[in-house]
Formats: C-alpha cells, structure tokens, sequence
C-alpha cells in the first residue's frame, strides 16, 4: 500500500521484466509489457509521522486514497493508426473524429478554441448548448492577452511559502528536456501519497520526475489535464485532495492557484475532478459528501449559502425541481462574482465516487456509494436517468466514444453496460475475480458495430472485453422486461418524448440511426434535432426523469471477456489506452506500459491463449 | 438523562449526566462511554424486543469467541425473537401456573441477576478468576504492554465491567423453560436477562452458558484459543437439538403453543415476503428457516455422461480464499467445476465403480442468514501445521448471490451485511475475536468482550485483510473478517436506509428510529434542501465523539458538523425532543445566529468547566477503582465458595456426559437436522491452474481426507470439519456426536 513507504526519499523505478506472464494475448495478437515505473512513495512529511499503532481495532481510519491515477496528455497530433492493428473495419476518420472520453487527451487539437473555449472540433455543432449558455453573468469577459497566451494562476509553486505545499522538485535540465522532447510523446500526471508527479512517459529518461510536488500532508486523489488549453507552452490541470482543497497547477511556469481552500465551499475530500467539456475556466469537482460542484479557476472563493430555488427567477431548473438532483446553485444564477458557479447534490450524500462527462458535452454521469448510476444533463440541471447497481457501490464510470453507451464498474464485480437512447441495461460483464476499480474504451479499437473496452479492479486484473450492437440484438434479454417487478421505483409511464421500453428493439434501431449519422458528420444539422429527440427531450417536453430498477440476472444478457490477466501484484486502480499501449497503474504506484502488437496474430496464437474462463460463462 | 441516573446509581457513577460535557482538552479523564454518548438520546420505554439493548460479555479467558459469536446472533432480529419465544410463552405460563406462580415471575426479574457494585447480593460462583486476560496482539513489531493506559481497550474494558451492571448468568432456568438444561436454555436465559434489564447497556457473565459448552464439548473445555466459525456451527447444532428434543417431549401442547410463538415472531420481522406459513405447522424449524440453505451438487460421470443430483442442507458457507479476491468471488469459485479423478473418484451408480466425473455445486435454496465463513485457516504441508491466511478479500455492504441454480427461488435475493466476526492475530492457536454488529436504529457497534463501542459505517470495511507489512508499525495488519453475517432484505428496505444514513451524516436527523419504524416521511424528502439543519442531541454526540481518540467516524463525512462548535451537553439536558421541535420551528437564520450565540457561550463555559470538571472526574474516577476494587473483594471471598462448587460441576458433568453420550447414540434420528458448514475442499488443479493459486500454499488434500477420517472414499463434498477441530485428538464420543452431521452428508 501506498503510505506504508520508507523513511528515506527514494527515487522511481524502472524495470523490463519479461516472460510469458508479462504478455497479454489477445485475437489482434500480444501486448507486450515494455515497462514498469515504479513511482516512489515519499516518506510522511516530519510534521506528519507514523505513530506506530498496537491496537488492532485502532478506529483511526487512513486517509482516503485512491491509489495513483494518471492524466495523460499528447501535444501533437497523433500517426493515423497502422492499419494492422484493426481487427474491423473500420473508417478512419471516422474514428478520429470521436471525441476522447474522460479525461483521457488523445485529441489533436491544440487550438487555442475561440473566445469561450468552446470547441473547434467538427464533431461538435455550433449549435450544441454549452454549460452557461443564456446566463449573461457567466458570458466570459473579453480576452484581453494574444491568442495562444492563457491566464495563469497567481502563485509560483516554487517560491511558494504555503504549509499546503511542502516541497517542489523540479528536473534539473526541465527546459531542456520540454523543448529536446518528440512532439508525440505523452505527458503524464501521476499522483501517489502526498506527492503529485509530471512525468514525460515517452522519454529515454522517463524514470526521472519532470517535477515533483510534495504536499505536506494532503494526498491529491484526483487530476486533470485541460484539453482546450493545453499547448506546448501551456497546461492546466486540476488537483483534488482529500482535505478538500482544489489546486489549478500550471507546470510549464510553474504557478498555482489554490481554491476550496479549507474546504470553505465545500469540506469533503475531492473524489473526482473534470474540466467541463469545451471549457477554459470550468471544472467540477465531486466531493465525497454527495455534491458536485462547478467551480472557475479564475475565480475566488466565497463562503455558500445555498440558494433559494425560487429566486433563480423563474429558471428551468427551479421548475424541474428534482428528487434526485437537487440545485443548490443553479448555473443560472445571476450571481457569479465568485465560487461556486453552481453546486448540485445527490440527496442523502452518497459518496461520489466517480463522474463522467458524455463525449456530446452534454451529459454528465454519476457513480455513488449507494449503487447508483446517475445520468444528468448537466447543461438543463435535469436527471434523465437514474440505475442502480446489481448489488454493492458502483466505483467507476465512463462513456463510449460515441456517446451511445455508459460503462459501470464496481463492488459487485461487475462491469456493465447501458444504453443511454434505450435507457436500459445493455448486458453484465462477468470476470472479475473482486471490485472494478477502473474501466474505459478503448478508442482505438472501436468502429461503428464494435466495441472494445478494458477494465481493472481490485483483483489485480486487466480484463479486455469486445461486445459489438449485433451481439446486443440477441433477445435474451428482450423478452422479459422487469416493468412488472415491485422494485421499481417512481418509474411513470414513459410519455410522448420518451422511448417505450418494451419496443426496445425497434428504437435501438431509430436511435442508433440518430447516433450513426452523429458520428459520421454527415448532416450536422439533422443531427441535432435527431440528438434532441432521442435523448435530449428531456426537459422541454416535461418528460420525467426515470428511476429504474434492478434487472434480475436471468433477464440479461452476460458477456465474457475476451481477456483476463492478473498485470500487477497489488489492485489496480487506473487504466488508460494510448496509440501505443496499454496503461495501467496500481495502488503500489507501478505504472505498467504495455505496447500493443505490432503485427496481426495468427489464427492459432488466438485459440489457444485466449484465457477465457468458461467458468465465466455462467449463464443467466 | 433519568435513564442514566438510574442505570448508574448502583454503580456509584450517578453523576454521569452532569459530567458529561465536552471534555475536549481531557480525553484521560474518566466520562461517560463513548457507548453511552451514542445511546444518550434513546428516548421511550425500553423495547420489549431487546434491539435496544447493548451489552458486552465478559471474557473469561480465550472465550472471546463464544461473546463474539453471540453478539451476532443477538442482533439478528428474528433470531432472538425465537430464541426468547421458544418455547411459547403461553406454553411457559401453562407449565408454570401449577408449580410456582412466584418462580415463574423471577424469569423475569430477579433471575440470579444480581447487580454488581450493590455488593449485596453479588454472591455466586466465579468458574474462573476474574482477573480479565488482556487481549495478546501478537504483532510481530514492538508490543508494549498495555499497562493501565487509560486509551487502551483493556483499560476501558475494566471499566465497562466496574460501571455495570453486570448480569451473572449463573442460575439453570431451563426447568422454568419446559426443557432440559443445554445451550440453548442458557442462551435464552442470557437473551431474556438482557431484554429484561432496565439498564440499556452492561455487562453479561456467561457462566451456566461456558459451563455447559464445557461440560458437553470437551475441545471447548481447555482455556486454549478457539475457533468462532466451529463454535457457531456447535451453537447451532445445539439449539437445533434442543428445540427437536422439546418437541418430541411435548408433542401436543408445543406444536398448538407454539403457532402463538410464530405469530409473535412474525410480528417482529422486518421484511416483508417471507414465508411463514411453513413456521406454523412446523416451528420447530425456525433455525433451518433463518440459516439453512440448500446446495445441489450436480455429478456429471465422465464415462456414461450421466448426471446425478443430490440436495445437501447447510447451515453456512466455509469458502476458500485467494489473494485480492471478493466474496463474491469466492463464492463463484465455490460452484465452479470440479474434475473428480484419480485418488477422489466418483462411484457412478450408472455405470457401477469408480469414474472420473465432473461436479459442481449451486445453492439451491438460498439462506435467509447467510453465515459466510472465509477459510483463512489452512492446513499447509510445508509447515505440517494450520496458517493464518491473510488474503486480502473484500467484501461488501450488500450481496446476492451469482451460484444460484437455474430453478432457485428468488435468486437475486438481496442480502445485506449486518455482522462481521473479526480475528484478530497471527496464526489460528491464538489471538482474539471481536465482532462488528449493524444494530436495528444505533448503527454499527464494535462488541470486544466487556466493550460495546459504536464505530463508523466505514471502519467495518478495516478487515479486508492483506498481508502484513513488516516494516509498518501497525497492529491493525492482524485483523481480519472471518465470518460474515448477511441477511435478507429489500431493494426498499436498503433505498431506506441509505436515506437515514444520508440524513444522519447531514445532521439533520435527531430519532433514527421512529424515522426507520414509520417509514419515511415524503414531506421531507421533498423539502430536503430546505430543512432547517436543526442542531439535535445526535449532532451533539457526534461532536463529542469525534473529540475523543477512539471515536472516529469518518471525519470527511462529518467535517460539516466538526466545522461548527456544538454547545455544551447541558443545553440538551432537557427534554430534547421538545428541544428539537423547537429548533425544528426557527427559521435557518434564526438558528444560525442561536448558533453564533451557542458558540460563544460554550467557549466561555468550557474553560469555567474544565477546572471544575477536572475535580469532579478525579472525584468519580476515584469512585469507579473503589467499585472495581469492592468487586474483587467479594469474588476472593466467593473463591472458596468456587472452588466447591466446580469440584461439584465438575462430577455432575461427568456424570451428565455418560447419559448424554448414551441417549444421544439412541436418538439416532436427530441427526437428521443436524448439518455442518458445507465447506468444498480444495480442488485438484486440473485446469493449468492458472496464475491464481500461485502464492496459495497448496492445501494437502489427502490430509484433509483423512483428517475427517470415513470420508476417503466419499468423491462428493467432504464436511471438512474446520481444522482446528481436527488437531486435537478429542474423546471419541464427543467427537463422533459432534460430526454426526458432517459423515452423514459425506456418504453418497
């Protein structure tokens, strides 16, 4: 476990372990392991020491920790893919034009956007609502620098005197090595302990910390990396710690901006951390105390007060009052001179444990500790739709490139899908040996049909997974749909805007219409008006959100991996796909590269390895 | 308040209430139990159905793991709800109407309770010093001896013993019962004297209970560690035994009585969709109704391809652990295939002899108490001996179960978690057990013997294992989940409860209970956002809590709360019910500035208070050592008086243990409701074995094999009686009657 480090300041590792149990063998062919970092943990700050603890009962409990995640970053726009690492078929462009999912920036846009940050990618229509539209407080002032120069914050990281930040390490030769680097090469952020680590993942020295931030005693759990702003001279990330507090880092000048200072706005530790979509200055960050807040990196804190609903003059968001979102500050209100811009909360506080932003910049999913699933469209403040897990908290969401289906992980050991124009369960994963701690597309080996996505958990296991909307049409799961199971709660019946459940198949159909031609930018304008009435209908046809209830397992459809491989000796806590690799990352800090194959396998190389368990198959 | 002056005046503490300030500067100085702060604004009548009782039991020696496992099955609702109507109280009055009318108003009152520190009629027979062993945290890394450190549980134990009251459990009522003195009669006995104190915390003295489990099982007669998982199935067994036998004693009274016994069990019940009709012809079954499961074992022979099924009852689960796995998983690899070959053939009736055979098992019918006991005791070759495994396993709040057969009824029933048994040590010959109970409106507590503390939803997520670290200095590496309790509940039951968790954590929730009892009220839900947060006794003992080391609820979740500094306890000394409606009425502004206010007054008047308080804990601390010393003063005096008494115990134990042994051989057929833990043993790695098992020290069937002796040649389920069990050669009577159940099912 993290923490349980040395006393001694150590350096980072790295290690070429080889053999056949540092290979992954998948139908495409081998990811092979190409290397192993180990992020050292740093030793507890002298104001902070280990108390050695006799009581095994000790009701202490360890500072929250999420193991160590990594934001990655690429600056330049990446090699079209080689085409033999494509099992489909697959239209390129088609496949570039798919927005990254999360946090993850694999995008190769490194325009500066226009004036409200708002995207310059042909995937998304001008016509796309953006957070703050319409509310005259949140228009951005006019930009005052060139284009190309962005706001930094206000406080040199290095010559800070905080007690927040105890120490900052930056390389020796870093000007040196940030302008030496290949343009292509991927930037990493990684956190472990009470250190925040830069790291150039492409470089020959890649073992060596461009810098390293020690905090005194706060663990950062969570970051992110703008990709509307980042350039080669500029990145904004995003630090959320378990004191609450919020750090804005610029690490190329090395300032930073400390908000949610003392957790005024907000005191409960920071679980996840997301810029909005398409935006400069906004982030929103999860608090462990079931509430999201929206928070402008320019902006100062000043203590909440929730307000009053009735005064967000008669707003959209006062009308839809909602069970299970409720508006604390609405992105409508008029009053904006400082932080939050606006706060919701998820009645009776669950911890949050991860968010999710749709890949249209409209929606926004929620995973809690209480096993739910909660889709908001975080533009209108309306939940669209709430699920709830098999069983146990759900850890870890993420959506589809092309923003059809969500992905949950969690304490059931499960990983599963749902549509989000059919509202419904899609299928349950099967595999993991405990909890899934992480789980992502990976947008490389996805087409129009086919999905391929990974997942890790507390099992120590990297598990691939390929489910493609042919497989999904199997009606397994179609005959028996549980609208009759007493479970169900505040379900109404779906009206004029909604989709009826029990003709699933048939607005799979519609729907996935809508979304192909989304994808393919053939007609952005239809598109739009399509988007809206498969999903967006929301809101302005009074449709109500829909809480939906537990599938019973032999009503759905279960899909095996087409992969399982223990990866790392502790749980594993992040996973990421690149261009070239496989990234994955443990609670111990080993971050483990695994390169993708370089040539097709053959057919027998795929039978025999294929390490499905057919103990898995389970049938429902 | 009055509740607590009337619970501590016997025990010369009468002056908790006033004392009970926000002792913040001086968490050495003797207060009221964490315990009692969390308890404090119990309001009402006591309940008549014990769930808000809260009492620890005094250890007597490595008999942690009897206390331990009783605290779990107490705080399964409807479990004690059996215990204490079985037989049925109308049955108990008709049997008593016609001897004693004044004996059968004792099981009530007096009961051989006797209340210690009165040191008047604190007289009875101690079986074993009292001098409480001080738990042995055999952690590798510096042990200091706990000494009287005031923060230490030893410390706090003894002073959970000393405040009292104390239930000596001493005196056999099982005559007033209708039944014969066994496990079970002294289980009620325990059952009723805590539902029928006054008090709402305390301490239990087991004695007729250890007694008893000592004179008829021998393995449990020396003072050496033992093991929980092997003690529950024993208790189980017992009482399955005891309700048989009364049936068969009383036929005809029992069997009408006890429909009464049912429905008043069934009153009790919180989840809704059970299936009671069973109970009232055959409420003799009620154990079977709450742990009972059934498995089928599916034999697929690999040379006729004919499949043979076969029903096994269980009353828990013993499942095999890997590193960094769940329950869930755990569970899955319990009904994974299973190649029967070489030394562990199949005997295929089809084809007649030995085959290679392919076999699983699938619960069949699911437990509605699902005891879930993590095998973390492994016999290893190596070391010719029995190895604490510490896997890391995870488990988690809620569960249903993936090895369910395909005609199960109900399979994605929803169990939740609500008792986690905990060892504490290095190795499986020694350490200590405590257990983690949800109770039904007070949240979770932590029973350690004497000491009932509450402890956060998150701190019972602690023992997941993992294997130890040498070089951290943490004693908290030792502990681990050994058994898990789960039971059935609702989607709704669960949505419910998250709500009153949310809202507590929010502050805003004085009465959990009366919230939890009827239901939740809608008008809040809708005007959530706007509720006044109206500063409640619960808030306040939050506060308190958190001041003091021990206390730890999750900080973050509570940081709201810690930001705002409460007022003194004396504030809610009056009636805070009408306090609160009070505060329910004012306006949030209002409120905040009373706050303001609150906040400036406390300051003033904790620092007026401390000196005085000081003063007056150094007075009460005084009080309690001359109480603890009072108390031993009398036990020395009863010594003589012991050692009588157990030379007597000891020779009618003997003389019991010949006729039992005799009677129970007779009384073959009540074998037929005894059921072990159905564990599997570990499997032939038939399939590559994987990477899985690569650290798992490889378990020597054959030992196992014979270990259970009969049982070589079985190919189905061996009943492995747990390990420990097994490395004492025990007086083969004894043994024999204890595994009767287990060769039963052994033998295909």
């Amino acid at each position: 476990m993290p923490g349980s480090g040395g006393l001694l300041e150590t350096n980072n590792t790295l290690e070429h372990p080889t053999g056949p149990e540092y290979q992954l063998v998948v139908g495409e062919g081998t990811y092979v392991l190409k290397d192993d970092l180990h992020l050292a943990t740093p030793p507890p700050h002298p104001s902070d020491a280990p108390q050695p603890n006799n009581n095994p009962l000790a009701t202490k409990i360890d500072p929250p920790s999420a193991g160590t995640r990594l934001s990655t970053a690429l600056l330049s726009s990446r090699k079209p893919p080689t085409p033999g690492l494509f099992r489909f078929i697959t239209n390129q462009s088609v496949l570039s034009n798919v927005h990254p999912i999360e946090e993850e920036a694999q995008s190769p846009r490194s325009d500066a956007g226009s004036v409200n940050g708002f995207g310059s990618s042909s995937f998304y229509h001008d016509n796309l609502p953006t957070f703050g539209d319409g509310n005259p407080a949140l228009i951005p002032p006019p930009v005052k620098s060139k284009k190309g120069e962005r706001g930094k914050p206000k406080n040199n990281i290095l010559k800070s005197n905080s007690s927040f930040v105890s120490r900052v390490i930056p390389h020796e030769t870093l000007q040196k090595r940030l302008q030496d680097r290949a343009s292509d090469g991927i930037f990493a952020f990684a956190n472990i302990n009470r250190s925040f680590l830069w790291l150039d993942l492409s470089s020959e020295t890649k073992v060596e910390n461009l810098t390293k931030v020690l905090f005194t005693k706060a663990h950062c759990l969570c970051h992110d990396i703008n990709t509307v702003t980042k350039s080669k001279t500029h990145l904004d990330v995003i630090l959320g710690f378990n004191t609450a507090d919020i750090i804005w880092y610029e690490p190329m000048s090395q300032k930073y901006a400390r908000l949610n200072k003392n957790g005024i706005i907000n005191p409960a530790h920071v679980t996840s951390i997301q810029w909005l979509p398409n935006k400069e200055n906004y982030f929103v960050a999860a608090h462990a105390n079931g509430t999201l807040v929206v928070y402008d990196k320019e902006k100062e804190d000043a203590e909440f007060v929730p307000e009053d609903l009735a005064v967000a003059d008669g707003s959209e968001a006062s009308i839809n009052a909602s069970m299970r979102l409720q508006i604390k500050k609405s992105v409508h209100s008029a009053n904006q001179k400082s932080n939050p811009v606006a706060v919701w909360h998820i009645p009776y506080s669950p911890r949050i444990h991860a968010t999710s932003f749709s890949p249209d910049g409209q929606h926004l999913a929620i995973v809690c500790s209480d096993g739910t699933l909660t889709v908001i469209n975080f533009l209108r403040e309306k939940v669209i739709d709430v699920y709830r897990s098999y069983y146990g908290a759900l850890l870890t969401v993420t959506w589809s490139p092309d923003g059809r289906y969500i992905l949950t992980g969690g304490q059931d050991d499960l990983v599963s899908i749902w549509s989000l124009a059919d509202r419904a369960l899609v299928a349950r994963c099967v595999g993991h040996e405990s909890w899934v701690n992480d789980v992502k597309f990976d947008p490389w080996r996805c087409d129009e049909r086919n999905y391929r996505f990974g997942s890790v958990g507390e099992d120590c296991r990297l598990l691939l997974w390929d489910f493609s909307v042919g497989m999904l049409a199997k009606p397994r799961a179609m005959s028996i749909r549980p609208t009759a199971q007493s479970q169900l709660h505040g379900r109404n019946s779906v009206g004029s805007g909604g989709i009826p459940l029990v003709h699933r198949r048939e607005t799979s159909s519609s729907s996935s219409h809508a979304f192909s031609r989304l994808r393919t930018n053939s007609s952005l304008s239809r598109t739009v008006t399509d988007d809206t009435e498969a999903n967006g209908a929301d809101g302005v046809n009074g449709e109500e959100e829909l809480v939906h209830a537990v599938e019973s397992r032999t009503a759905t459809a279960v899909l095996p991996p087409v992969m399982t491989k223990a990866v790392d000796k502790h749980p594993l806590c992040w996973l990421g796909f690149e261009e070239g690799c496989i990234l994955t990352a443990c609670k111990d800090g080993h971050i483990r590269e695994w390169s993708r194959p370089t040539e097709p396998a053959t057919n027998s190389a795929v039978d025999s390895s294929s390490t499905v368990g057919s103990s898995f198959v389970a049938l429902p | 308040m009055s509740f607590f002056g009337k619970l501590k005046g016997n025990s010369g503490t009468s002056d908790v209430s006033k004392t009970a300030s926000p002792a913040k500067k001086d968490p050495n100085a003797p207060q009221p139990t964490l315990l009692e702060k969390h308890i404090a604004d119990v309001a009402g009548p006591i309940r008549h159905d014990g769930s808000d009782k809260f009492f620890g039991f005094e250890n007597y020696g490595s008999t942690c793991y009897c206390n331990s496992i009783i605290q779990c099955l107490y705080y399964s609702a409807p479990f004690r709800d059996h215990v204490i109507n079985f037989p049925s109280r109308d049955f108990i009055e008709t049997l008593n109407r016609d001897t004693d009318h004044e004996a059968s108003h004792e099981i009530r009152t007096p009961n051989g309770i006797t209340v210690a520190g009165d040191g008047s009629t604190a007289s009875y027979p101690n079986p074993t010093s009292p001098a409480r062993k001080p738990i042995q945290p055999t952690s590798p890394g510096a042990v200091t001896k706990p000494e009287d450190n005031r923060d230490s549980p030893e410390y706090r134990k003894k002073l959970a013993l000393a405040a009292g009251p104390v239930l000596e459990m001493t005196r056999d009522l099982s005559q007033k019962h209708g039944m014969d003195e066994s496990l079970f009669t002294s289980l009620k006995d325990i059952f009723e004297a805590i539902i029928g104190s006054q008090s709402r915390v305390g301490v239990v003295s087991p004695h007729k209970f250890l007694e008893i489990l000592r004179r008829e099982n021998e393995m449990f007669r020396s003072a050496m560690h033992q093991d929980a998982h092997e003690f529950l199935n024993l208790l189980l067994n017992s009482v399955v035994e005891s309700v048989e036998d009364f049936a068969k004693k009383h036929p005809e009274p029992a069997s009408q009585k006890l429909l009464n016994g049912a429905s008043l069990g069934q009153h009790h019940m919180q989840n809704g969709g059970l299936t009671l009709a069973k109970k009232s012809t055959h409420d003799t079954h009620w154990v079977h109704d709450l742990f009972e499961g059934l498995l089928t074992s599916e034999t697929r022979c690999l040379t006729c391809e004919n499949t043979s099924q076969r029903d096994e009852a269980f009353l828990d689960l013993s499942v095999d652990l890997g590193a960094h796995t769940s329950v869930t998983s755990c569970l899955r690899k319990f009904s994974e295939e299973e190649m029967l070959c070489e030394r562990n053939k199949f005997h295929c009736d089809n084809c007649g002899g030995l085959q290679e055979a392919e076999k699983r098992m699938k619960i069949k019918r699911l437990p509605r108490v699902l005891a879930l006991h993590l095998k973390r005791f492994k016999y290893t070759e190596d070391m010719q001996r029995l190895q604490k495994l510490f896997h890391r396993v995870v488990y988690p709040f809620h569960l249903r179960l993936f090895n369910t057969t395909e005609d199960a009824e109900d399979p994605d029933r929803l169990y939740e978690l609500y008792a986690v048994v905990v060892h504490i040590g290095g190795g499986p010959y020694h350490g200590h057990y405590v257990s983690i109970i949800k109770t039904q409106d007070r949240g979770w507590l932590l029973f350690d013997d004497e000491l009932v503390e509450p402890v956060s939803k998150e701190y019972v997520l602690n023992f997941f294992g993992g294997e130890p670290v040498s070089g951290a200095q943490d004693a908290r590496q030792l502990a681990c989940a050994y058994v898990l309790f789960y039971q059935e509940t609702t989607m709704e039951a669960m949505i419910r409860e998250q709500e009153v968790d949310g809202l507590q954590a929010e502050g805003r929730v004085s009465d959990v209970g009366s919230l939890a009892a009827d239901g939740f009220p809608t008008a809040s839900k809708n005007g959530l956002s706007h509720m006044p947060t109206a500063i409640t006794p619960t808030v306040e003992e939050m506060e308190h809590m958190e001041a003091l080391a021990h206390a730890q609820t999750a900080p973050q979740l509570h940081h709201q709360l810690t930001n705002v500094q409460r007022p003194p306890f004396e504030h809610m000394v009056t009636s805070p019910i009408t306090g609160q409606a009070a505060a329910n009425n004012k306006s949030k502004k209002e409120l905040k500035q009373e706050e303001k206010e609150r906040k400036a007054n406390a300051k003033a008047e904790a620092k007026e208070r401390e000196a005085q308080q000081k003063a007056e804990e150094k007075e009460k601390m005084l009080k309690r050592k001359e109480a603890i010393a009072r108390r031993m003063e009398t036990i020395k005096k009863q010594d003589d008086e012991l050692k009588q008494a157990m030379e007597a115990s000891k020779l009618s134990a003997a003389e019991e243990l010949k006729t039992r042994s005799d009677s129970s051989t007779k009384e073959g057929g009540l074998a037929r409701f005894r059921h072990g833990s159905m564990s599997l043993r570990s499997k032939p790695k038939l399939f590559g074995g994987k990477d899985k098992d690569d650290k798992l020290p490889t378990v020597s069937q054959g030992a196992e094999m014979t270990a259970n002796g009969a049982s070589a040649t079985s190919s189905s389920t061996t009943m492995t009686t747990t390990a420990a069990t097994l490395e004492e050669p025990e007086k083969k009577e004894k043994k024999n009657r204890f595994s009767l159940g287990r060769k039963r099912s052994t033998m295909m």
